[in-house]
C-alpha cells in the first residue's frame, strides 16, 4: 500500500503538538479498522465459547473448577483500529452447587462450579455478533463509497 | 521511453502484481487450516517506489512483483498464521486496486482511439 504524508498537528499518543509530518495510511485505512473490529470480535466469540463449553468443568486441571475468563481490547492510536488487550481470569466466587453423590463433594454435599452465567454469557455472545455485523456493515460501505468514486473514472 | 508508454506500462505492471496478489490471497485462504503454512504476500508497491525514486532511466518491465512469506502474523497452536479476516481485507483492497486500474486502463485507451479519430 502505497502511504500518504499529510499535514497533522497530532504526535503519535494524540496530544495536541505544533505542525509536523505524520505517516498514514492512504484511503483504504477504513477496511483496516473494520477488519481489526472482526478479527478482535471473532477472538471475543473464542473466549465467550470457552466460557460455555466450560460452563459445568468442575476440575480444570488444577483441583479448581474452571474460572470465567473475560477479554479486554485496546485501541492503538487515533486511527489504529481495535485490538485484543490481554484475556484476564474472572476472579468472583465459585457457584456452590448441592450434589451428595458427587464424588468431589466436601462434607457438606456442595460441589464447587465454575463462575460461569449461561445469561450473562449469552448477552455477551449477542454483542459480539452484533458487533461483528457492525463491522461487516461498515466494511460493505465503505466498499460502495469507493465503488462509486470509481463510477467517475468510466 | 515516451511518456504514454509509460502509463500503459504503469498500469500494466500494476494488474499484473494485483493478480499475482489475488493469487496469493486465494491461496492462503485455500491453506487456512493446513498444518505449519505460513501466508504468502505480494511485494509490488515497495519495489516500484525504490525504482521511481532512483534518478536514470529503468525499465518497467523489469519491476517483477514478488512473493514472499511475512512471518509477522501470530502463530495458531498448529504453527498456521492465516485468518480468514485479514485475508478477506486484503482480497476487498486488491479487488478495489485492480479495478481501479482497469478503469483507468480503459480511459488511456478511450484517449488514444480519440486521438486516431480526429480528421
Amino acid at each position: 500500500m502505497v502511504a500518504g504524508v499529510f499535514e497533522s498537528n497530532r504526535d503519535q499518543k494524540g496530544t495536541r503538538k505544533g505542525t509536523e509530518q505524520m505517516k498514514v495510511n492512504s484511503s483504504f485505512d477504513p477496511i483496516d479498522i473494520a477488519i481489526s473490529g472482526l478479527r478482535t470480535q471473532g477472538k471475543q466469540m473464542k473466549v465467550i465459547s470457552s466460557n460455555i463449553a466450560n460452563a459445568r468443568t468442575s476440575d480444570a486441571g488444577n483441583g479448581e473448577p474452571y474460572r470465567r475468563l473475560e477479554a479486554t481490547f485496546k485501541s492503538d492510536d487515533d486511527l489504529g483500529g481495535v485490538e485484543l488487550d490481554k484475556i484476564v481470569t474472572d476472579m468472583s466466587d465459585f457457584l456452590k452447587v448441592l450434589d451428595p453423590g458427587n464424588p468431589m463433594a466436601d462434607e457438606n454435599g456442595y460441589v464447587a462450579m465454575p463462575n460461569v452465567s449461561l445469561p450473562v454469557e449469552m448477552i455477551n455472545m449477542n454483542i459480539a455478533t452484533k458487533m461483528y455485523q457492525a463491522n461487516v456493515a461498515v466494511l460493505k460501505r465503505y466498499q460502495q463509497i469507493l465503488e462509486t468514486t470509481l463510477e467517475l473514472l468510466r | 521511453m515516451s511518456k504514454t508508454e509509460n502509463i500503459l506500462d504503469l498500469i500494466d505492471a500494476g494488474i499484473k502484481a494485483e493478480t499475482l496478489r489475488q493469487k496469493a490471497i486465494a491461496n492462503n485462504i485455500a491453506n487456512l487450516e493446513t498444518p505449519g503454512y505460513r501466508r504468502v504476500d505480494v511485494k509490488f508497491e515497495e519495489l516500484l517506489a525504490k525504482c521511481l525514486r532512483s534518478s536514470g532511466e529503468f525499465d518497467l518491465s523489469e519491476v517483477e512483483a514478488q512473493i514472499y512469506r511475512p512471518k509477522q502474523t501470530p502463530v495458531k497452536s498448529n504453527g498456521n498464521d492465516v485468518n480468514l479476516e485479514a485475508e478477506i481485507g486484503q482480497m476487498i483492497k486488491n479487488t478495489l486496486r485492480h479495478k481501479t486500474y482497469i478503469r483507468l486502463l480503459s480511459k488511456k485507451y478511450n484517449q488514444i482511439e480519440l486521438a486516431i479519430n480526429v480528421k
